[in-house]
């Protein structure tokens, strides 16, 4: 009887454990992010003010959203920013992991903690300092410009406006200057894993830096590249900061620098329009997980022909 | 180890292991933390949050004044706190939609008051003031166009802390020193004609500085423009108007001053140092001073002491408004706060000393250069002291010559959405007609061609205005959602 008794304790202990260990996580998961998840879906349907004035609107606030040239501007900028960081900044990461692990290299440590500083600064601070590069008449940028294309004959003009007219460009170098030593580092991690004798090989085998770049150390690297892909989109569809601090809390000129979580933000923070920003939000889920399902696809893709 | 194990196990119950036991104990402990560290506990009874350091130190002396005496007949004691204006207004729309308490006594910006006024209106986070008002006087007592932005479908919210008219702060050493009189100056045409020979220093032709401080990105401008003309983006009825007659001529005219042959106007943003220096280098020659602007200056560009001078705006039309407004600051009361009979009482009472007396009206204008929107001080000579910075000028007494004639203010919520849509016209049509100037095309400037595309880029904002408001179903009561 006891015997029976102590190993039914021993089995309820042992399946209830577990669940003790993971409650505080459980429960914090369930009131902080399911909760808060599934109230948007219900709020992504509704217009509201408070708790007392609320109405149930449908897919209201979704088809406002498919005719809401705001929300189109904001995907268009949006998509833009990503591609730049994608076919800029990445290959500019991809590139200078390169140049970082030719052998023989001097300085590697220092240079890498340079081009790494960058990402340790908050976006914020890094706003306001472009913001400031930027401006007309006493930018570091114009002035630069002005001052070097002078003696070639060039008036570079110091009311050039990058904040105005090439709004898009002023974020894109702002955000390569922050992210690309970043993205380096995973690269140069990668690179450092490829396998020498398969280089050894090739080079034996006479394929040439560019071929060996392409049938060896991309393909070695490609799981890695595939992760710095999905994470770069992510982190570009979420663009926020940068725009709202470079542009004073506004979305620039003309909404050129506004991105879809600024739309969000503006719907649903200075509007009160909780609802619409909730619909907002579900489609930039969407959009995410359309992007990572592409993305896992193609690494299905290459796994099975690998 | 084994046995160390053993012996912490021998001291727990069977069913709990030692593993859940430390988790359980660190969780405890953090939690006790966490709860002795959130229960500071407030000294006073209520509190009073403002979002503006002047006005707290300002306020500082007199809530210490206020508690003293409160102290000895029984009334409520208040404490004062200083908060970011993006964190406080957070708090507040966080507490009037989830219909917690905030503070008893909140002291908001007029943007940060709109955006409360988006549902019903018994759903207004703030007391409900307008029988008060009535009832002790206050709506004749105090400047009519200042309870504009606190009131919604009738009902007024806020008591106002200011009136914030507009004059026009020029550099009167150099266009005084170029034997120029402003007085003679009556139209912003009369403007760019008078000073227009100030802008080329150097005699090539080519301007060096510019005449008015305004570029097509700064909203706060166009505002008070488009307010100064009689147009805006709402009308009483809080209706969307943003293609009105009014504001295609503004925008229009305003395109005029931004390129082309008759560019007057050029950026030095406000409140950075970058717009300090170029003002204090002369690059913008006049700029739009609101009675509180005259103290940052004071503060941030001290070089311009006794250079600069007021005027009033020049008007659009001979015989025009020459005032307009820009800002606008309030006193609420959350409903929160008013739990019992007797709270409102208690807060209202504080409300009143600290924004209705005479002592207040004082520190108002010598600390901030903030006149009082309480009609009954405006005599008072404190008004009429020259002032320093401005060349000597009495700049109290020049605002409230003018304080009257300010034009009202929007308090729709969708405000700020109008006013971002209407600055994406101004850009699109300044751009447009720059590209086209740079294209050599000679009308690209004419007046009839600039309205006829501002028509255009208004009526695609206006569009999207009319968009929004049909989304609040709350707000078709008055009239904007149709």
């Amino acid at each position: 009887m006891s015997a029976a008794h102590s190993s039914a304790g021993s089995g309820f202990r042992s399946r209830l454990a577990p669940w003790l260990f993971l409650s505080p996580f459980l429960v914090c998961f369930a009131l902080f992010t399911l909760y808060p998840l599934v109230q948007s879906v219900v709020l992504s349907m509704q217009t509201t003010f408070g708790p007392g004035a609320t109405k149930f609107v449908g897919l209201s606030n979704f088809r406002g959203l498919m005719g809401d040239p705001l929300f189109w501007t904001a995907l268009r900028n949006t998509c833009i920013y990503t591609l730049g960081s994608l076919f800029i900044q990445l290959p500019l990461a991809l590139g200078l992991a390169l140049v970082l692990e030719t052998p023989g290299l001097r300085g590697r440590s220092w240079i890498r903690l340079l081009l790494f500083s960058p990402s340790m600064v908050g976006v914020v601070f890094a706003a306001m300092m472009f913001a400031l590069i930027f401006e007309k008449q006493t930018g570091l940028a114009n002035q630069t410009l002005n001052a070097m294309l002078k003696p070639v004959g060039v008036d570079w003009s110091l009311d050039f406006g990058w904040l105005q007219q090439h709004v898009m460009s002023a974020l894109i170098v702002a955000s390569l200057w922050m992210f690309v030593g970043f993205n380096m580092t995973f690269f140069s991690a990668a690179l450092q894993n490829v396998r020498k004798d398969l280089i050894e090989a090739s080079v034996v085998d006479g394929a040439g830096p560019i071929r060996r770049f392409f049938t060896v150390t991309v393909p070695a690297i490609r799981p890695v590249a595939g992760f710095v892909v999905l994470m770069s989109v992510i982190g570009s569809f979420q663009l926020f900061e940068l725009p709202f601090i470079m542009f004073n809390n506004t979305a620039g000129p003309d909404n050129r620098a506004m991105t879809i979580v600024l739309y969000l933000f503006q719907n649903g923070f200075e509007t009160g329009d909780l609802g619409y920003a909730s619909a907002i939000g579900w489609a930039l889920a969407l959009i995410l997980l359309v992007c990572a399902g592409v993305q896992r696809l193609t690494s299905r893709g290459e796994e099975a022909s690998a | 180890m084994q046995e160390q194990k053993d012996r912490l196990a021998g001291m727990l119950p069977e069913w709990l292991p030692p593993g859940a036991a430390i988790v359980t104990l660190l969780a405890i402990v953090s939690s006790a933390l966490l709860a002795v560290g959130a229960s500071r506990p407030t000294p006073n009874e209520k509190a009073m949050w403002t979002f503006a350091r002047p006005h707290y130190l300002m306020y500082e002396p007199r809530v210490e004044a206020w508690n003293k005496a409160a102290a000895k007949d029984g009334r409520a004691l208040f404490d004062l706190r200083l908060l970011s204006l993006p964190a406080m207004e957070r708090r507040m729309m966080a507490s009037f939609l989830g219909d917690v308490p905030c503070a008893d006594v909140l002291e908001v910006e007029r943007r940060g008051v709109s955006r409360t006024f988006g549902g019903p209106v018994e759903s207004v986070g703030f007391y409900d003031l307008t029988e008060t008002l009535k009832k002790e006087g206050l709506l004749e007592e105090i400047n009519a166009p200042s309870f504009s932005p606190w009131t919604t479908r009738g009902h007024i919210f806020g008591l106002p802390h200011d009136v914030h008219p507009v004059m026009l702060g020029y550099r009167a050493d150099i266009v005084e020193a170029a034997g120029i009189d402003v007085s003679t100056i009556e139209t912003w045409e009369d403007f760019a004609r008078v000073l227009g020979p100030l802008m080329d220093t150097t005699g090539d032709g080519k301007p060096d500085r510019f005449l008015l401080n305004m570029w097509e990105t700064n909203q706060d401008h166009l505002e008070l423009l488009l307010l100064q003309a009689g147009g805006g983006f709402f009308d009483e009825h809080e209706r969307p108007t943003l293609d009105s007659e009014i504001n295609v001529h503004v925008l229009a005219t305003i395109t005029t001053w931004l390129g082309g042959p008759k560019r007057i106007a050029a950026d030095a943003p406000n409140f950075s140092a970058v717009g300090n220096k170029l003002k204090a280098d002369g690059y913008v020659l006049a700029s739009f001073f609101p009675d509180w602007m005259g103290d940052i200056w004071k503060h941030e560009i001290p070089s311009l002491s006794g250079k600069m001078k007021l005027m009033p705006m020049p008007a659009w039309e001979k015989g025009g408004k020459r005032t307009s407004v820009w800002g606008g600051t309030m006193l609420g009361i959350p409903k929160t706060a008013v739990q019992k009979p007797g709270d409102f009482d208690k807060l209202w009472a504080f409300c009143k000393e600290l924004y209705i007396s005479d002592q207040f009206m004082r520190d108002l204008y010598r600390e901030g250069g903030i006149v009082t929107p309480v009609k009954k001080y405006w005599s008072d000579p404190i008004f009429d002291e020259p002032n320093a910075f401005f060349s000597g000028q009495p700049a109290g007494r020049l605002y409230i010559n003018l304080a009257p004639l300010v034009p009202n203010r929007n308090s729709s919520p969708y405000n700020t959405f109008a006013m971002y849509r209407t600055v994406d016209a101004l850009v699109k049509l300044a751009e447009e007609a720059r590209r086209a100037h740079e294209a050599g095309e000679k009308n690209a400037y004419d007046l009839p061609r600039l309205k006829a595309r501002a028509k255009a880029f208004l009526g695609e904002a206006q569009k999207q205005v009319e968009d929004v408001l049909k989304r609040n179903v709350f707000l078709a009561e008055v009239g904007g959602a149709s």
